[in-house]
């Protein structure tokens, strides 16, 4: 494990002016990404910066009824907060699907929007990786692919976003609120984590400076019924092989509005638009769930080994579709 | 709010924690991992390392009463904390925490190299009101600690049992209890 | 009879005696323990698993902080090759020495081992060392990826009657081949050595599940007289048969410390154990069964192939189980092994026959099936009264009961056999079942004892307790035949000065150490006899075989006096008994085996295309349990360890350059709590096996793990109608098979 420089900031200014400084630094909060990954030697920072003392830790409704989070939360506390288990019990089932324990008691929310991906090619050093060391190739292209990326992979990287709560959070919408050293920005979630494309190392909207500071989720639906299907090799602390996360608004037998994202088979956090739009207005059954489905996948480019994921994305689709109309009919939220 | 600070790579860093109940004031360098700080700096065998990676769970300690992988975290970032280890579980006369007792009575183990950490989740877990206590609730909160000996039918047992014991009831009468015992 | 037919501490269920230890954070495992001046080994390795390194640069990482030495292969000790002899006992797990050559073959053989002040230097070093390596190009990545058929091993062969010509003439027949993919062992301490040179002695604490043999291997290796050498591992975080032997790193590690003249320790990093420290090998398996329509089997022929490594030859037996599996005339079985590049594979739980018995009892489900038979009718219509392969009877087999009573707490007469046919909401029912068998072996065995002035009573061997609770039965043991509380027996283990004890490993333990055990306490109790019946005695003029042994002391009809009464009236310490035991002509007049039955629930969700095992009921044929308590814990973690095999673990080397992609803790999967069926129910039979030996024990730990994969296999089968010939069963085949 290479050594670096330790700085622990006491405001949110001192921290992006610290790694400003920096030529390779790193926020650290809760470690879980960033200490594994240090220790793999696939991340070299220079300079680590502790913000885990800043105060970055509230949740709470800002005016217009959108629920505000602050980058500290841990993963624990927001899946556990009364507001989020009752007006977006999506992302709270989200992140409980995830990790352990304790990395969710340690990780934070910031930290997940960071999250990187388990693609075993990332984390050996000795193999080839576009991600890791740009132009050096993609092993995994002709490797084991088994995880690997159906959806938005390139020529050059099929990695997998691994995070859950990323997934709920593409179904909600939310806003990124990034400091630099210029002042603030918001970013769309949607367009924060970046397709791998030419350029799989830049995986978010985010320079070396900028720091998340906070999350701002998109009013939630209601009334609403949520599901998050995950589909993994074991029962838990497992990372998906396809997940879906839904949320459907009734109206009568019919959907009134849908949402749809997935992980663990696309290389960022894959909000389904094109599925949303069969759903709305649509009978709320089996078949308009398994069109979905179908549309949701059009696109998929299997390889060697992940074929099968392509299939099963459809049937954690079609299961969230259904879990979540039970859930809206038993009238949650 | 702690104070703005900054240390270079090879500096020692001077960490100030209370660990096990007992104020510790401990040399680190900015990469220390608190595993490590633990295991070899202030030899304190009893919290684990299996994996390194927090893949396992074997090293979880309690940080301000949060159980956390403790190879995970950088030692100085514990400045100022309360780190409770396995060490610091028992009684100080030498009775048993009843998580541990019941882990004794209930045979919830085999090797033993998982058990601290698997303790250190239960405590941590009956703590957390947060979590149901159903059987399925505790083996999903408990599945960041891996039993590779699969010791895992006698460990949710023996956490059932403690939560009874703890409760003041009478211990246990989980599903499990009467088949264990018998 | 023997006193052991009505025992009151045997056969009860007892806490573990060292169980405060480990629940407190005391107990000292290698990795943990500290010497003065101790440093720190950490190993570098090799990045390519077939090919040449062509260049070391160690200049950067040598001058490092904190950095003492590097070895490499230009720079190492004069060491020997061990023998290797499971005879003389000083077989190792890799015969190759690290650092003898540049030849690369394997991924993580180590290239070199940095040794610093501290365990941060050490790694930081290590990664800084610079390794050139010129690949080769046709690595062999696993036997499941080729179709090379490997060296056949004529040693390993077996056959009676004629099975082929019974095959020909079988009305019906089934040919199939079964997979299982390398497995890790995942114990979940990684290997770890503190080596420590005294003068010319070396002192070294290993995480080992033999310390006799290391440290006769030691001997070999570092060319000291064996009386030089002392292995110590008190503590282990299980090995399930990848501590059995010695691997590099500890020879490394001591070569090390011999080298600079300080103790070092080494603990592997997780992928390092992974890639370096044995595995299960892949194995490939043709069944071929010949049957009557009624179902009696006429035919069976087992052929397999298991992966070695291209610096040993490691044998994995499949088919040790075959020939005495089920009474049929016509039987043969072979073994092949195809050199791959891995580290050298290992025994791993029920090694080989866990495998074995994996094909066999999937292919009888399937003749069950083609017979339209129920595999557990079929199973009692070919039983076999007697051993069919050495013709002995069986000392004690049960096998039927287990059949009969898990099937009846299982429910398996509710089964609708139909593919399919049971359903749950969303989820499909399936039942499956299997026989466990593993067999029962016992080696020789010495071990002391003491009668203490304290009261207590000290009791010592040169085995270990890797989990399994050899320190509780030995206390057991000598408190059942002396009558001391077992809170007040101390058991020393652990140690190889002690008396030569058992290797922990094939089940062996129990059966081996306790009657040595019980010699060293009838020997004890001799001694203290002797003193007490001299004229000056306590009991003087008694005949010594008039005095009973009770409740701690020694009683004549008249009297009882403690064992610490007597010492202190003689100003005697403590006596001391030695006692050593052996399998003796038994061998020759009955077969040992143990058995049991494997009836499991898996509950197919084909909307979501998940599976899971919902319930596992067993019966276990062991003789008798000396501690139920930590017996059935056994049972229990098999079966968790047999749903990993089942569902979840696979090594996966890269098709290409054989490299291991998943060696970690994360991307290999072993059961977590969640993954726990909701219910388990293990029942311990009790038939004290007394012909085997005075205590009726066979040993628990490797059976519990036979039979698992094939009852899920079969279950899969009923529940899907899909028949998987691979394991594990994972989704990715599941969806591509029905999705």
């Amino acid at each position: 494990m290479r050594t670096f420089a330790y700085a622990r900031a006491d405001s949110v200014e001192r921290a992006v002016d610290a790694q400003h400084a920096q030529q390779a630094g790193a926020f650290v909060a809760g470690g879980t990404l960033l200490l594994d990954l240090v220790k793999l030697d696939v991340m070299r920072p220079q300079q680590v910066t502790d913000i885990s003392a800043l105060p970055m830790k509230e949740v709470a409704f800002v005016d217009d009824d959108r629920l505000r989070i602050g980058a500290l939360v841990t993963n624990t506390d927001l899946a556990h907060h009364p507001d989020v288990r009752q007006h977006y019990p999506l992302l709270s089932q989200a992140i409980l699907n995830g990790a352990s324990t304790q990395i969710r008691n340690m990780a934070s929310t910031g930290g997940n929007l960071m999250q990187r991906t388990r693609c075993p090619y990332f984390r050996d050093v000795a193999a080839a990786c576009n991600k890791r060391e740009p132009g050096s190739g993609c092993d995994a292209m002709q490797g084991i692919n088994r995880m690997h990326a159906v959806l938005g992979g390139s020529e050059h990287c099929i990695a997998v976003h691994p995070s859950d709560m990323c997934v709920a959070l593409a179904a909600i919408g939310a806003t990124v609120t990034l400091q630099g050293p210029d002042g603030t920005r918001d970013v769309d979630f949607g367009n924060f984590h970046r397709l791998p494309g030419e350029t799989p190392h830049q995986e978010q909207d985010i320079t070396d400076d900028e720091l998340i500071v906070a999350l701002t989720l998109a009013p939630p639906l209601a009334p609403q019924g949520a599901a998050y299907v995950k589909l993994r090799d074991r029962a838990s602390y497992e990372f998906a092989l396809a997940a879906a996360g839904a949320m459907i608004s009734l109206d009568g037998d019919m959907i009134g509005e849908a949402r749809l994202a997935l992980g663990g088979v696309a290389t960022k956090p894959w909000r389904c638009a094109e599925a949303e739009e069969i759903l709305r207005g649509q009978p709320a059954e089996t078949a308009t769930f398994e069109r979905a489905a179908e549309a949701a996948l059009a696109d998929a480019q299997p390889l060697e080994h992940n074929a099968f994921k392509v299939p099963l994305a459809r049937q954690a689709i079609v299961r969230a579709l259904r879990d979540a109309t039970r859930d809206a009919k038993e009238g949650h939220a | 709010m702690k104070d703005y600070s900054e240390h270079s790579p090879d500096a020692t860093v001077p960490v100030h924690l209370t660990l096990n109940g007992e104020p510790v004031s401990v040399d680190v360098t900015p990469n220390a991992i608190l595993l490590d700080v633990l295991r070899e700096q202030l030899q304190l065998g009893g919290t684990k390392k299996g994996c390194d990676h927090g893949q396992c769970g074997a090293c979880t300690v309690h940080v301000d009463g949060i159980a956390m992988n403790s190879c995970l975290r950088l030692a100085v970032m514990c400045e100022g904390q309360e780190v409770t280890t396995i060490e610091g579980l028992a009684e100080a006369d030498g009775r048993l925490h009843p998580v541990q007792q019941a882990f004794l009575e209930r045979d919830a183990y085999q090797c033993g190299y998982c058990t601290p950490g698997q303790i250190m989740s239960a405590t941590a877990m009956l703590d957390d009101e947060r979590i149901a206590s159903d059987d399925a609730a505790v083996r999903e909160a408990m599945s960041g600690n891996i039993c590779r000996c699969g010791a895992y039918r006698n460990i949710l047992a023996a956490i059932q049992d403690a939560r009874q014991q703890m409760q003041g009831a009478d211990p246990a009468r989980s599903d499990l209890a009467s088949e264990v015992r018998s | 009879m023997n006193e052991m037919t009505d025992p009151t501490v045997i056969g009860q269920r007892t806490p573990r005696v060292d169980g405060e230890y480990k629940l407190t954070g005391r107990a000292g495992y290698t990795g943990e323990l500290h010497v003065e001046d101790m440093l720190y080994g950490y190993p570098v390795p090799a990045t390519i698993a077939h090919g040449v390194l062509t260049s070391l640069d160690v200049d950067a990482a040598r001058g490092m902080p904190g950095v003492v030495d590097i070895l490499h292969h230009r720079r190492v000790p004069k060491l020997y090759r061990s023998p290797n002899s499971m005879g003389h006992g000083d077989q190792v797990s890799e015969i190759r020495l690290p650092f003898e050559d540049e030849r690369i073959h394997y991924h993580g053989q180590y290239v070199a081992l940095v040794v610093a002040e501290t365990f941060d230097q050490a790694r930081a070093a290590a990664h800084a060392v610079v390794a050139r390596y010129r690949q080769e190009d046709d690595a062999r990545p696993s036997l499941l990826l080729t179709d090379a058929e490997g060296d056949l091993l004529e040693e390993e062969g077996d056959s009676r009657g004629d099975p082929d010509a019974a095959f020909e003439r079988a009305a019906v027949t089934l040919d199939e081949t079964y997979c299982i993919e390398a497995e890790s062992h995942l114990q979940m301490e990684m290997h770890a050595t503190l080596a420590e040179w005294r003068g010319k002695r070396l002192i070294v604490h290993e995480s080992t599940q033999g310390v006799v043999y290391q440290r006769n291997a030691l001997a070999r290796t570092f060319d000291l007289p064996q009386e030089d050498v002392e292995v110590i591992s008190h503590y282990i975080g299980s090995g399930f048969g990848n501590k059995l032997f010695m691997w590099p790193h500890a020879i490394a590690t001591a070569a090390a410390a011999q080298l600079v003249g300080r103790p070092v320790k080494t603990v592997l990093p997780r992928q390092q154990d992974m890639l370096t420290a044995g595995n299960r090998p892949a194995s490939r398996q043709r069944i071929r069964l010949g049957a009557e329509r009624d179902g009696t089997l006429t035919s069976i022929r087992h052929d397999s192939t298991t992966e070695t490594s291209t610096v040993d030859r490691y044998v994995d037996s499949c088919g040790g189980a075959t020939p005495s599996a089920y009474a049929c005339d016509n039987v043969a079985i072979s073994q092949r092994i195809l050199p791959v590049n891995h580290g050298t594979p290992c025994p791993m739980r029920a090694p080989g026959e866990v495998s074995g018995v994996y094909a066999l009892e999937a292919a009888i489900d399937e003749l069950a099936i083609a017979l339209a038979m129920d595999p557990v009718e079929l199973r009692l219509h070919n039983y076999a009264q007697h051993d069919p392969q050495s013709g002995l009877p069986w000392s004690s087999k049960q096998l039927d009961k287990c059949l009969r009573s898990a099937a009846d707490r299982f429910g398996w007469s509710q089964r609708d056999p139909g593919i399919g046919a049971m359903r749950d909401g969303d989820e499909i029912i399936g039942y499956g079942m299997a026989s466990a068998t593993w067999s029962a072996g016992r080696q020789p065995c010495e071990a002391r004892v003491e009668l203490r002035a304290d009261g207590s009573v000290f009791a010592a061997c040169g085995t270990q307790d890797i989990g399994t609770g050899t320190y509780t039965i030995v206390a057991q043991t000598a408190a059942e035949l002396t009558g001391v509380p077992v809170e007040r027996v101390d058991v020393k283990l652990g140690e190889s000065s002690l008396p030569a004890g058992p290797l922990s490993g094939g089940s062996m333990t129990t059966a081996t150490t306790l009657p040595a055990v019980a010699a060293a306490v009838r020997d004890a109790v001799d001694a203290l006899k002797e003193i007490v019946t001299k004229p000056e005695g306590a009991f003087a003029g008694v005949d010594p075989d008039a005095l009973q042994v009770r409740d701690g002391g020694l009683a004549s009809e008249d009297k009882h006096i403690s064992f610490a009464e007597l010492l202190a009236m003689h100003d005697v310490a403590s006596v001391n008994g030695k006692g050593q035991a052996a399998p003796g002509g038994e061998q020759e007049e009955y077969s040992f085996r143990s058995f049991g039955a494997h009836f499991v629930e898996v509950r197919w969700d084909p909307g979501i295309s998940r599976l899971r095992v919902s319930r596992v009921v067993s019966s276990i044929d062991v003789g008798r349990a000396i501690n139920p308590l930590a017996a059935r814990n056994q049972v229990e973690g098999a079966i968790v360890m047999g749903i990993g095999m089942g569902i979840l673990e696979k090594l996966e080397y890269d098709p290409r350059d054989a490299r291991l992609m998943n060696s970690n803790a994360s991307d290999y999967r072993v059961a977590v709590h969640a993954d726990m069926p909701e219910v388990v129910d293990v029942e311990l039979l009790d038939y004290p096996d007394f012909r085997f030996n005075e205590f009726g024990a066979r040993g628990i730990g490797e059976i519990g793990l036979t039979g698992v994969g094939p009852a899920i296999a079969n279950a899969v089968h009923h529940a899907t109608g899909k028949r998987f010939r691979t394991l594990p069963i994972t989704v990715d085949k599941l969806v591509e098979a029905l999705g």
